[in-house]
């Protein structure tokens, strides 16, 4: 079973609005792919385009090697879970499993079989004859993917379909979703604007902005190489530095971005001296520590603090600089050292350039004071 | 009821609102379909007889009606007949409404929706006079298939049932078409493209997710549409024959040719029963309840 899935210079305009500029992209059988992006990115009419819903204004898309852009959406070897899930609510559990198969022809027993295989899959066995309505979020979600399966497609989309549950039942179906994707070796294509979702479950994630794709890779690149100023901002935290490049090293680069000290961190493209670029720290690379602790670089003022369980994020004013976030393990916190970390109170602090990625030029639309961009973690 | 009328607009007003209620309900229903009863079941008598000995119950009336043939026929014809007008408005109404609710934008939607409303402005006897015009002998619609070549002499169709039919389905068109409307847009997009995607064609999709759901509309639609037709004086009065008689010109002829209200009222009063039989059978075929309908 091929579930390829081929996007070949797929663009798609609304009168003037482009949703999507001109994208290719080749999605490999059994992949779990996911689309992440902010809403209104694009991301959901890019899978209506896969789907059929959607004809594209330009390119071609294929699933299998097979051209697919003028296949009716009936005729297409895919099936897709909604966001809101769309069960039958006048139809049974059997009904709405058996919806397709029914479609298809399939007589009375075998549809009956598949249905019981396939709620077995997604453990409801025996719920087969309760309508919709009884069920519970997470029963209604398990419905709905043994329903898309039932088709059994080559590909399944899947339109943020857990955005309606709570984070408990939200996390444990990832791990489920996953499960049933290795069992079943199907493509999955993800939709999804919450980046928890995509890391945690992709085998690659490509990250949209604006009708584009900004970059395509699996998990841990897309987290330590970022390739796009927008991509380092929206996956994970970033404090963001923008300066003039003064000094190459190999792969090291220092920068001068008007604090009290040089920054130094490395590059995966190629800069000269002299060239505007843009340092990115994550929150957790920083080492915060005593105001008298001469080996940190850098001082500051703390402006806030935040408790989250697992660590406490600071809000430090830079000296000559902005206000930076950064995360204090908890685990070091109840040492003692914490006692420091109080509102208003100085500190030092310093980051390891290894942990810092330097990317090329100034994103123009903020302004250069505005050094941390607090990324949207939905 | 009471209670949440109570709670929100405190006694007096609801004692108001309730009473205005029971005296329309009262005076405005009740005692006047009381007193058509109770003139159905007595015979028709001079003023100087009523009360006296002659003025008893009997069933001669609705005896009339059993053993005259011809009016039996034209009862039977007015069901059978309003049936049809009923299923021809739902055949219409059912892709106008979809379209409305499903497949046009907002926009659209409002143009078509004004367009088929402002006729609705006009006289109902003024718009079904229009159809009298155009299906007249040497009218419009003849001249025209006539210039297109399609026949070669014209069609006499206010002769027999068309132009009752065509002007029925055009009169009560949007009491088919805003249940509908409302009960298709009602139902969520999603499950219509669920549907699509599962691999349903059109027709699929339609017999089993959209009229399923908009089953209370279609109830609603064809209740309403039948009880227009059947009741219906204007349309045929004016586009029908005197082949294609309804029942209502039998009933308005007892009254106002015969003089003879007993006899109208016993009519009039079958013919509501008829109505209440159409209304019931509807709601067990499409298993819905009162409440279904009045959303």
């Amino acid at each position: 079973m091929d579930g390829r899935v081929t996007l070949s210079q797929v663009a798609m305009r609304f009168g003037d609005f482009t949703a999507i500029q001109p994208t290719s992209l080749e999605i490999a059988s059994g992949e779990f792919f996911s689309f992440l992006g902010p809403s209104g990115c694009g991301k959901t009419t890019l899978l209506n385009m896969i789907s059929g819903f959607l004809t594209p204004s330009e390119g071609s898309v294929a699933i299998g090697g097979v051209d697919m852009t003028r296949v009716p959406v009936n005729r297409r070897p895919t099936a897709m879970i909604f966001q809101n899930l769309a069960l039958f609510p006048l139809m049974s559990v059997y009904r709405n499993i058996e919806f397709g198969l029914e479609v298809r022809g399939v007589d009375r027993e075998k549809r009956r079989d598949k249905a019981d295989e396939l709620l077995d899959l997604v453990a409801l066995a025996g719920s087969g004859d309760k309508p919709v309505a009884e069920l519970s979020g997470g029963q209604k979600q398990r419905v709905a993917i043994a329903r898309a399966l039932a088709v059994e497609p080559r590909v399944l989309l899947l339109d943020e379909p857990l955005s309606a549950l709570d984070l408990k039942l939200r996390q444990h179906m990832r791990t489920e979703l996953k499960a049933i994707q290795r069992k079943t070796g199907i493509t999955f294509i993800y939709i999804t604007h919450d980046q928890g979702e995509a890391l945690t479950m992709s085998d690659r994630v490509a990250v949209m902005c604006d009708g584009r794709i900004q970059q395509v890779a699996d998990p841990m690149t897309l987290y330590r190489q970022p390739r796009t100023d927008f991509v380092a901002g929206f996956v994970g935290e970033n404090n963001r530095f923008p300066g003039r490049v003064t000094a190459v090293d190999g792969g090291m680069v220092t920068l001068d971005a008007g604090l009290p000290a040089p920054l130094r961190g490395y590059a995966t493209s190629p800069l000269a001296s002299g060239d505007e670029a843009t340092l990115y720290v994550r929150p957790e690379q920083w080492r915060v520590g005593s105001a008298g602790d001469s080996s940190l670089s850098f001082g500051g003022v703390i402006q806030a603090e935040h408790f989250e369980g697992a660590w406490l994020t600071l809000e430090i004013a830079l000296d000559r600089g902005g206000t930076v976030r950064a995360h204090v393990p908890q685990a070091l916190e109840s040492t003692g050292i914490g006692s420091q970390f109080t509102v208003g109170s100085t500190c030092r602090l310093d980051y390891s350039p290894r942990g810092a990625l330097v990317l090329p030029g100034i994103e123009r639309g903020r302004a250069n004071e505005e050094s941390v961009d607090v990324a949207a973690t939905a | 009821m009471w209670r949440q009328l109570h709670s929100r607009f405190g006694l007096p007003l609801t004692m108001a609102i309730v009473s205005l209620m029971g005296i329309w309900l009262i005076v405005m229903v009740l005692l006047p379909q009381w007193q058509m009863i109770d003139y159905s079941f007595h015979p028709a008598l001079l003023p100087a007889e009523r009360g006296g000995a002659k003025d008893v119950w009997s069933l001669t009336n609705y005896a009339t009606f059993f053993h005259n043939e011809i009016h039996l026929a034209i009862f039977f014809k007015t069901i059978w007949s309003s049936v049809l007008v009923t299923t021809l408005t739902l055949i219409v109404s059912y892709p106008l409404a979809y379209y409305l609710a499903k497949v046009a934008t907002p926009g659209q939607a409002a143009l078509c929706l004004l367009l088929l409303i402002i006729p609705f402005w006009i006289n109902e006897i003024l718009r079904t006079f229009a159809w009298y015009i155009i299906f007249a002998f040497r009218g419009p619609l003849n001249e025209l298939l006539f210039a297109l070549g399609l026949i070669d002499r014209p069609i006499r169709f206010l002769n027999g049932d068309t132009g009752v039919l065509v002007g029925m389905v055009y009169a009560y068109i949007l009491f088919m078409v805003f249940p509908l409307y409302n009960a298709i847009e009602s139902l969520d997009t999603n499950q219509i493209r669920a549907a699509r995607d599962l691999g349903a064609g059109w027709g699929r999709t339609h017999r089993r997710i959209v009229i399923p759901h908009a089953k209370p509309g279609i109830a609603t639609g064809c209740i309403m549409t039948f009880m227009l037709a059947a009741g219906s004086y204007a349309v045929p009065a004016l586009l029908g024959s005197p082949g294609s008689r309804w029942f209502t010109q039998i009933i308005y002829n007892w009254f106002f040719e015969g003089g003879d209200w007993n006899q109208g009222a016993a009519y009039a009063f079958l013919l509501l029963m008829l109505c209440i039989v159409f209304v019931t059978v509807i709601m067990r075929i499409f298993k819905v309840g009162l409440g279904d309908i009045a959303k």
